[in-house]
Parts: structure tokens; sequence; C-alpha cells
């Protein structure tokens, strides 16, 4: 004992210790009955509210985190804390003494559970501290959701419950804090996740969100929430952001597909996944066998490489006997030097970040459906019509991150609505006798699919592009991709009213032009924002494309809103008279005046003018950055690039565009390896058939137009394009 | 007077011997434009690629990829040819190679009348 507290004394300063621990000491503990149960010291309640001060007035103050660290090494949570509420939790509401002692309680547990965050403001003592913080969070949130014999989070309801029930006029500024300690507790819980980095105890699963999830299941934290949310903008008002945090924890990176899919389908499902996972194993085996030596690793074996002019190189290892391709590939693979690449920081290491997948147990997916369901028919519409009118009005309790939040959550509960009507129809089809139930119609989340919505999306849109906030943007696209996906859904229902509905919506989305720059631009401007940022963006890019020329076929005089200046257009004619000697000012008078008066004009849109904008050398290399990661897209991702590059290549006769050897390698290398895509796939089939016609039209255009062995080095140049595609220069010359 | 003789011819001073690295050799567009450069390759692409044509698409690519990679081998043997393709893709955009990117698209015209106007 003397050598532990010596060294400990060094962490933190031992008169600090030494004032906590007699604290501890007189808050109470379990040896002193025979029957184990928790005794309170004589002045417990003020021992807590000392404990309070002590995380206040010292922790906070003084920017350290040494009360807190002191807390957590003698277990205050777990050894003092939740017995207490285990042992009051069942107490009479009327008792005053009881029910004070648990809201100290209460008033502690927030804090300890409080998210830790990497910041920029740290000291040494955050440094020093987080790491062991964070541990000990972890065991405060298993002790807090499998508590042996009580149900703590049940209690802490039981704790807010009077503040619940008074009416929103008559409830006081105590009864609200109340409230939100008990929202503060459940976000808490929610957060908090076993690190990853931390060696593993072998029970993170008592703290994953899987038993988050069944716990607020079983203790009626969902019900509660449920509550809130449907009587929210009446009753409550001011939990709306706290409680979108907390759907947040809970919603992000799950799979809203599968969790509608039916159970009956779900173990089908999870049996193909297996099946599925053993068959890729089974062909990465495969693919190693082909290429693997098929004697001892000694049978040295060395081959030249002709090369012309005389020349050879020589390569080692069986492998390469099989043909002239792997030899160079292997050539390739022994050089030892790397290009030296940028940085990468497309890791978003704050709780905030959706993009890490999370897989449920089957109970606590069926948990979850239930709520995300009840959600839906009750909850939605209040809750983010209240949200968004918060965030309008820059309310003081909206966060940094509850923009992100908010799109996000919107984007998911979108995907999850689509998921569970797919679910419903089929269900409807299977028992011929359920026909006459309706269809639901889209009122549910009509509160989304509004003018308001659309405003503030490609407001914060726009304001995140500019701010460069990735993540940010990355919550708007998903978000604008799964209100173009449910529009897209709604025109095809059979009830009239949403045909309607959708047509309209579908109106007010793409009459504006900027709507539609933005879009491209974000598609053309990739760089380096990682693997999730291209996902969404290459989605919406396509969804929309889809969906635009679709409408816009279908009502053949679509009128947009352009914000064009006509700068061009009177810059074109102040060129015509060159002659002129005083061209050059009146063209810069010319140009003050268009700046002066952006127009709005109206004007009618062309598809056929429009989508080549979507083709172009940088869209098509945003499309190659996602290919690359070709090994790891699923089915409908392979779908979606495949479909883009047939657009480019064959609908918009641009194949020239991917003309170009690191396209075409990559290419080839996905067909025939090494490390291609799965030939046993169906998209494989599709794709192999197109890299062909690709190829197909790549030689003949080497034979008609010999240059182009230089030009498939290079992205190609605007003007040059259209002579390298069908042999003549463009009559007028475009720029971009 | 010995003394300053010395002076004069720095006997007194130390001898300085600095090691420098030897400049590791860059593609930059010198390289890129000189004989073992694109001109080479065009030369090779005319006389030594041969396409099988219908049927053989991607035989047809393995040769034009070998000749790429040979190409590259030659030109820059430190760099990888994925590597080497994007600092190549890189010096595209520069004005040098711009310029000589038309020249060599203009050989290949047939010459129409209006070409020479145009830009």
């Amino acid at each position: 004992m003397e050598t532990d507290s010596g060294s400990q004394a060094q962490v933190v300063d031992p008169e600090v210790r030494a004032y906590i621990y007699s604290l501890l000491t007189a808050l109470g503990g379990t040896g002193g009955s025979d029957t184990g149960q928790y005794v309170l010291g004589d002045d417990a309640l003020a021992c807590l509210r000392d404990i309070k001060k002590w995380l206040k007035f010292y922790d906070e103050k003084a920017n350290r985190m040494d009360v807190a660290r002191c807390l957590a090494e003698a277990e205050l949570v777990n050894r003092d804390l939740l017995p207490i509420l285990a042992l009051y939790g069942d107490a009479a509401q009327d008792d005053k003494h009881k029910s004070r002692i648990l809201l100290a309680c209460l008033e502690l547990l927030v804090p300890l559970t409080w998210p830790l965050e990497i910041h920029s403001q740290m000291t040494v003592n955050h440094h020093r501290h987080t790491p062991y913080l964070r541990h000990s969070q972890v065991m405060y949130k298993r002790g807090i959701l499998g508590h042996g014999t009580s149900q703590i989070l049940r209690a802490v309801i039981r704790i807010a419950l009077p503040s619940v029930t008074i009416p929103r006029s008559e409830r006081s500024s105590r009864d609200e804090g109340i409230l939100k300690l008990m929202l503060y507790l459940f976000r808490n819980i929610a957060i908090i996740t076993p690190s990853p980095h931390l060696a593993g105890e072998g029970d993170e699963e008592e703290a994953s969100r899987s038993a988050t999830i069944t716990t607020f299941h079983r203790q009626d934290v969902f019900a509660l929430l449920l509550t809130m949310c449907s009587n929210m903008g009446e009753d409550f008002t001011f939990q709306d952001v706290i409680i979108l945090e907390i759907l947040f924890h809970l919603v992000k990176g799950v799979d809203a597909k599968s969790l509608f899919s039916n159970d009956k389908q779900h173990g089908v499902m999870e049996t193909n996944a297996l099946q599925g996972i053993l068959e890729k194993e089974d062909s990465v085996k495969r693919e190693y066998s082909k290429n693997a030596p098929t004697r001892h690793n000694r049978f040295g074996t060395m081959i030249w490489v002709k090369r012309g002019e005389e020349k050879m190189s020589t390569v080692s290892g069986q492998d390469i006997l099989k043909d002239e391709r792997t030899a160079l590939l292997k050539m390739d693979k022994t050089k030892k030097w790397n290009k030296p690449k940028g940085r990468r920081n497309d890791v978003d290491v704050s709780i905030n970040n959706f993009n890490v997948p999370t897989t449920l147990t089957s109970s606590a997916a069926k948990h979850l459906r239930t709520f995300v369901g009840e959600f839906l028919d009750s909850g939605f519409n209040p809750l983010f019509t209240q949200l968004r009118k918060a965030i309008e009005r820059e309310a003081d309790r909206v966060t940094e991150a509850t923009q992100r939040q908010f799109f996000y959550v919107i984007s998911w509960f979108l995907e999850a609505e689509r998921a569970r009507r797919t679910q419903q129809k089929e269900l409807r089809q299977r028992n011929q006798n359920a026909r006459d139930i309706e269809p639901d119609s889209f009122g549910l989340v009509a509160s989304v699919l509004n003018q308001e919505t659309f405003i503030a999306l490609s407001r914060w849109m726009q304001t995140f592009l500019d701010n460069k906030e990735w993540q940010d943007v990355n919550a708007t696209m998903r978000c604008f991709t799964q209100i173009l996906l449910t529009v897209q859904e709604m025109s095809a229902s059979p009830l009239d009213e949403d045909q309607e509905i959708a047509e309209n919506i579908q109106n007010r989305i793409f009459y504006e032009e900027t709507t539609h720059d933005r879009i491209l631009s974000i598609l053309r401007n990739y760089k380096d924002q990682g693997f999730w940022y291209l996902d969404s963006c290459t989605e919406l890019a396509y969804v929309f494309l889809r969906m635009l020329e679709q409408y816009s076929k279908q009502n053949v005089d679509m009128q947009v809103r352009s914000r064009r200046r006509g700068r061009r257009k009177k810059a074109a004619e102040a060129a015509k008279d060159q002659n002129n000697p005083e061209g050059g000012e009146s063209e810069s008078e010319a140009d003050d005046t268009a700046e002066a008066t952006r127009t709005a004009v109206e004007r009618s849109f062309d598809f056929k003018r429009f989508a080549p904008k979507f083709c172009t050398q940088k869209s098509v290399n945003t499309f190659i950055a996602f290919t690359s990661f070709y090994r790891e897209l699923n089915l409908e991702q392979l779908k979606r690039i495949h479909r883009f590059f047939y657009r480019v290549a064959f609908k918009q006769d641009l194949s020239v565009l991917l003309f170009r050897v690191d396209i075409i390698s990559l290419f080839y290398k996905m067909i025939k390896g090494p490390d291609g895509l799965d030939p046993t796939k169906p998209i494989f089939r599709e794709w192999e058939e197109f890299v062909r016609q690709i190829i197909k039209k790549l030689i003949k255009k080497l034979d008609q137009r010999p240059e182009l062995i230089v030009e498939m080095l290079f992205s190609k140049i605007n003007a040059t394009v259209h002579y390298l595609e069908y042999g003549y220069e463009k009559q007028t010359v475009s720029s971009e | 007077d010995g003394e300053a003789g010395a002076d004069a011819l720095g006997l007194d001073e130390e001898l300085k011997v600095s090691r420098k690295r030897n400049p590791v050799a860059k593609l930059d567009e010198a390289r890129l434009l000189s004989q073992a450069g694109i001109p080479k390759l065009r030369k090779t692409a005319r006389t030594k690629l041969k396409f099988k044509g219908k049927g053989h698409e991607f035989s047809d690519a393995v040769r034009l990829l070998n000749l790429y990679q040979l190409w590259l081998d030659d030109l820059y043997p430190r760099a990888k040819f994925a590597d080497g393709l994007t600092m190549i893709e890189k010096l595209g955009h520069s004005k040098r190679i711009q310029v000589m990117r038309r020249e060599w698209i203009d050989e290949g015209k047939p010459k129409p009348l209006w070409s020479e106007g145009g830009i």
C-alpha cells in the first residue's frame, strides 16, 4: 500500500486525494452490516454535495481532472452511487430526504460520465488523466447497464418522473434542470464505448451498443423518449437537442436496411452472409494458390525479360513463369522507392463520427426496430419540426455538432422508413388476405419533406462546403440523397395524393439551378476527403442525375431558375468589337454592371445539355478514386460506378476521358487480377463486358489516331477531347 | 613575407571536405521531353506495338500496358509503374507540356483548311 500511494501521489495532488478519500469514507459503505447492504453515512447528503463542489470548484475552475481521477480510482460510481440508487430506487417519492440523496447521486453521475473529447486546449493534466478516465467510464457504463439487483436507469427515470408529469407552463427551472440531467445521463451512456486502443478484458460486450439498446428497452428509456418526442413542442421544448444527440449515438453506423429485413429473411441473410464470407475466403485462397510456388522456396528460378535495344532484365521466382504480365508486375514490385504520399486526414476520431459501421445482436436489433417503428409513427414529425426551428433560430442549446447530427439522423430515419415500407409491402404480398390494408401515406416523414427543410439543407450544405467541414458536408449529402430516394418512392406510390406531392417536391428541388451546380462541383472537387465522403458524393451525384433525367423526360417544358451572371455574354460581345479602341474599358464596365445586377432568369432546362457537365475529367477522377477501393465495395456501389462509366463512355461518347494508362490498368486489374473482382459474382460479368468494350474502343482509337498513345498519359484538355473522339475540331470552342 | 605568401596561397586554411549528396534524378519536363521520353514512346508504339484486334481485347491490353511499363522503367527506373504514371499525369498540367501535346496532336491531323486560324 505504501509504495502504491507513493507512486500515485505524483499523479494527483496528495492533499486533494486525502480530502476526497475522507469524503468517500464518510459517505457510507457495505462493511457495516451483516446483510451486506449498503449503509449510508450520517451526513451522506452533505458528502455527496461536497464531492460535487470539489468537481465543480477544483476540476472545472482550475481546468484539472484530479478529482475525477481520484473518484475513478476509488470507484465511487460502482461502489457507492449505484448501490445508493439501488437501495433507494424504489423509495416513495414523497420521502424528501431520500429523493434528495438520489438527485445528488444523479448530479454526480452526469459529470462523471461526461464524454471526454480530444480538443486543442488540453493541458498536461488532461493528457495524463483522459485515458484512465475513459477506461473507468466504460466501467461505469458496465455498472449502470448491468447492475445485479436493480434497474438503475429505471430508478433515474423515477427521479425525474415528477418533473416530467408537470405541465410545461408550471415547470420550474429546477424541474427543467432535472429533466436535463436525466437526458444527459442517457446521452452519456449512449456515447461511452470501449476504446479500441485499450487491451480488451473480454467483456466489452457489456458496454456495447447492443447492451445499451437492450437496457434502454428493458428499463423503459425508449418509452420515455417516445413520450417526450411525440409531445415535442407542446409539453417539451428545450429537450429536443439532447434527444437528437441520444438518437444520433444510438443509430450511428447501424445499417437501417438490414434492421428492417424480416426475421425469417434475417436468418437467411445471416447464413447467406456466412456463406458469402466463406466463399470469399475460398476465392482468395484460390487466387493465391494460382500464383503460389509449386515447389519449395529455395527452388531458385530466374528469367530474363527481353526488352528491346539488346537490353535484359532479370526477375526471380517461379510465379513469373506464368506469363509476361506477371513478370513485369513482379519487376515493379521489387522497386524500393515509393512516391511520398501527402498526409491523410480522413479519419475523424471525434465521437460524432458516424462512418464506423456497427453490428447489433439479433435481440438488440429487434428492440431497436420496435423503437424505430414507433418513433416514426409518433415522434418523428414533432421532433424534427421543433429541431429545424431551433436550428434556424440559432437557439442557445444548439451546439456545433447539432447540425451534423440533425442531417445524419434525418437521413438514417428516412432510409429506415423506406426499408420498413418495403418490408410491409412484402408482408402484404405474402398474405393475400391482408391486401385490403391500405398502404400508409408518406405523411409520417412529411416534416422533413417541406420547402423549409430544403432551404435549410441547401444553406447548410453550402456553409459546410465553404468552411471545408467535410464530415458535415457528408451528413448533408446523405440527407439529400435519402430525401431524393424517398421522393422517388413517393412518386411510385399507389396513392394519388402521394404522387402529386412528390411531383411538387421534385419541381421545387430541381427548380433551383444552384442546387445542380453545387452537386456538380462537389463531385468534381473531390480531393482526399476519404472513402466515406467519396461514397456519399458519388451516390448523391448518381441519384440526382438519374432522377433529374427521369423528371425532365416527363416534364418536357421544365423550367429552372438560373442565377447566371450576364458576364460571359457581355465579355464575348466586348471581344467582338476589339477594333474599337475603347473596347477594353467598356468590357470592364459591362462586367461591373453584370456583377451588380445578378439576374435570376427562368429558363427552360435541357437535360441533353446538362448531362455532359457530369461527365468531365474531374468527375471521372472522383469515380476512379472510388473505384480503386473495388475490393471493399458492395454490389450497389459497384453498380453505381459501372453505370456512371457506362454513361460516360457510351451515352455521352466521351470514352476518351477513360483512355488513360492508370485507368486502363485499374480496369484490367479488376478483371484479370491479381486481386481482381470476385469472378463468381454476377456484377463481375457486367464489369468484364464493360471493360472489354472499353478496351475494344481504345484499340480501335489507337489505330485511327496514333497520337493517342501520348495523350493516354495525361488528363485530356477540353479542347482536344472532341477531336480525339470524333477526329475533327468542334466548330465552337467551348470553355469549361 | 613568408607568412603573407602562405596566406595568399591559403595554406593555413583548413581544407573543408564537404561530401554532397548526389542529386536524385527527377522525373521532370526535361526528362519527359528528352529523347528517351515521349519521342521514344511514340517511335516504339509506331514500330513495335501490334494488336491482334477483335476477340483479343485483354491480351491487347496487356501488350499496351507492358509497353508503357517498360518505357517508364527505362525513362525513370526509380518509380513504380503507378507512381510514375501519377507523376507524368501531373506534369501534363504544365504549360510547356500542354503546348507540346497540342503539337503532337496537330501533327497527326489531316491539315484541314480552317485549322490554322482556329486557336
